[in-house]
């Protein structure tokens, strides 16, 4: 017999994903497009969390996890690192994004007006039970407002500078390829402003809500205030090799501005991510509004809360201990044992340090 | 010369599945790395297609440094056959096309997690280690920017008042495995979750090591003929596992790190954890002609 039954391990993986893969029968392109169809918000959230914008390929990496969040975002990150660089496109700023809500809690009225638009804010959270009787629950018609609101609005951040309420984020001017990248380049702290930015973007969703929120709470030194929300579509805007500039499309953005009030001016706290995820920006703008200052090993510090959130690697080290152990056990309870032998017979131990 | 000529038909993933601007950061990390030994270089680690803290850092040096004529073993706590390992070798096999094989002898590049094999390794081969915490510095500082200063000082005091704290309580080190040990002299490192019993197999080693956190994204390395030395105290001797009086169960092979095997009747049963070593004691057992090469530990020893 031999020692190890040797292909044993290769044959019990492949049998385990086989039963995983099992419960969610055929992938098919109709399963794909309902999921795209269906579930716009979850679709948002990962693509923002791979920081990978396709929603055919977030809807296929969720059927294909049977929506393992986790697995997901990993499938996309996998997929998205091999994936050749053809262009860097122009930077968006706030003031050209096409915006579908945006609201303030600042001001009562801003210029541009506040956007309600899309939003489950007020809605009352019953679920439609009858659709499970077989009715279908078909979303009553949108009313289109009497006049439109402007699909392009300055951020209200820039109307607090010009009133000298805040000092105005300067740029570094830094275009294409000079843009620091965190999928490209380690992570060090001092963090660039770019990584902080990126990896906050990056970043998953409850574990940023979970970090904000304690800072919210108070674990933090600045109590935010939303200044601005927003959700808006944004133009990718790319230059052919022949110098045409167009745009390559548009993609959805979440924006959040949050401010504290201590001080003679206001601080701004900043974030945005890809896909609409309202509860992400806010949590990770108040995040980067505490961050300045913040105690080394504070939640609130960047090393802290932008290791911490990092899905893909939290996830992946979480439940990387299913993995035998043994080596390192026995190790230690080697070393457990010969203490314990030790202060039953202490006469026993000759070496000279005792 | 056309266009044509200096590119490629298109591909869906490039060999080795790493892109070229990847595998030449890691190529210039790894050569930072050994250049300096035993002192963390960060690297960008790529996210491959396994999940993070699975050997992804091991597995981006691998990756890097496999050739269709390398032959490639993986073990996972000393183990061929484990589930995490058999994935592994499947995957470089299946991106790199790299011969697999499970006997040391063989290997030219060696992925495990948490052992060294019993061989003596030769100094044609390369043994890449996975890490799940690169900073040996952690339990005292878990901050790793103050920690990288405080590497950059050798600033390592807090370390050994954390051992000598443990001889106070304890009456002896009670770290287990990731011994942390000093590197040509200068820089402390952890050698990754191996034994006790494997550290000095890494002092003065004919072969290079390269030791990989793709989660945490460091790279460091230990050179051949690079001094390893676990932090000891003059009076107090390193000691290894107690494991040089063990027999393995299955394959009688004796004097070598043991995986412990609780019985029904409240004993323990023991198996030597290095699996191709007792695979190969059993083999030779039973007549068939294996090679056997030689080890490190000699009737439970290093010799010194």
């Amino acid at each position: 017999m031999a020692y190890v039954a040797t292909r044993g391990g290769e044959r019990a993986i492949e049998q385990s994903q086989r039963l995983f893969c099992a419960e969610m029968g055929d992938i098919t392109p109709d399963r794909i497009a309902e999921i795209r169809a269906a579930m716009p918000y979850l679709i948002d959230r990962i693509m923002g969390e791979a920081s990978l914008y396709d929603e055919d390929l977030a809807a296929l990496a969720l059927a294909q996890t049977g929506g393992e969040l986790y697995e997901a975002v990993l499938l996309l990150r996998a997929w998205r690192t091999t994936q050749p660089r053809i262009s860097v496109a122009e930077p968006v700023t706030q003031d050209a994004l096409f915006t579908h809500r945006r609201i303030s809690a600042a001001f009562k009225d801003i210029p541009g007006g506040q956007v309600l638009g899309p939003t489950l804010d007020y809605a009352h959270r019953i679920l439609a039970t009858t659709v499970l009787d077989g009715q279908v629950s078909t979303p009553d018609p949108v009313t289109p407002a009497k006049m439109a609101s402007p699909p392009r609005q300055p951020s209200v951040s820039a109307w607090q500078a010009e009133n000298g309420l805040l000092s105005p984020a300067t740029s570094d001017h830094l275009t294409g390829n000079d843009i620091p990248d965190v999928t490209r380049e380690p992570l060090l702290f001092p963090a660039k402003r770019a990584h902080t930015l990126q990896s906050l973007a990056r970043a998953e969703t409850g574990g940023v809500l979970a970090l904000g929120y304690a800072a919210q709470r108070g674990y933090g030194q600045a109590h935010p205030t939303v200044n601005e929300l927003r959700l808006a579509e944004a133009e990718i805007v790319v230059t052919h090799p022949r110098g045409t500039r167009f745009s390559a499309g548009r993609v959805k953005v979440s924006q959040a501005e949050v401010v504290s009030k201590k001080g003679s001016q206001l601080e701004l706290g900043f974030s945005a991510t890809m896909g609409w995820n309202e509860v992400k920006v806010i949590a990770a703008a108040t995040l980067d509004l505490n961050s300045k200052g913040a105690p080394k090993g504070s939640a609130t510090e960047e090393e802290f809360f932008l290791y911490h959130t990092e899905g893909v690697e939290s996830s992946g080290f979480c439940i990387h201990f299913k993995l035998p152990h043994y080596v390192t056990f026995q190790s230690s309870l080697d070393a457990m044992r010969d203490a314990k032998a030790r202060k039953a017979a202490p006469e026993k131990s000759p070496e000279p340090a005792e | 010369m056309s266009l044509k000529t200096l590119t490629k038909p298109w591909e869906a993933m490039a060999y080795g599945f790493l892109d070229g601007s990847a595998k030449r950061e890691i190529r210039r990390k790894m050569i930072k790395a050994i250049a300096v030994p035993g002192c963390q270089m960060p690297y960008a680690s790529r996210e491959v297609p396994m999940a993070r803290g699975w050997g992804t850092g091991g597995l981006q040096v691998s990756l890097t440094l496999v050739n269709p004529t390398m032959r490639v073993k993986v073990i996972d706590q000393g183990a061929d056959d484990s589930v995490n390992a058999a994935s592994i070798r499947r995957f470089i096999a299946r991106v790199a096309g790299a011969p697999t094989t499970m006997d040391t002898l063989d290997a030219d590049l060696i992925q495990s997690r948490h052992r060294i094999p019993e061989e003596i390794l030769r100094d044609d081969q390369v043994l890449v280690l996975q890490v799940p915490n690169p900073e040996p510095l952690r339990p005292v500082q878990p901050n790793m920017s103050i920690a990288r200063q405080m590497h950059a000082d050798a600033d390592y005091g807090r370390m050994w008042l954390q051992l000598y704290e443990q001889i106070v309580r304890s009456g002896r080190v009670m770290q287990g495995a990731s011994y942390p040990s000093l590197v040509h002299g200068r820089h402390v490192m952890t050698p990754s979750p191996i034994p006790r019993w494997d550290v000095p197999k890494l002092n003065m080693a004919q072969h290079l090591t390269i030791l990989s956190a793709g989660r945490e994204k460091r790279i460091f390395a230990v050179p051949p003929y690079t001094r390893v030395e676990p932090l000891v105290f003059s009076d107090v001797p390193y000691k290894v596992e107690d494991h040089a009086g063990l027999t393995c169960h299955r394959s009688g092979t004796r004097g070598f790190f043991m995986n412990e095997i609780p019985q029904e009747d409240g004993s323990s049963a023991f198996e030597v954890s290095d699996s191709e070593w007792g695979v190969k004691a059993i083999r030779r057992r039973d007549g068939e002609e294996v090679a056997l090469g030689e080890t490190w530990y000699k009737n439970g020893r290093m010799p010194s």
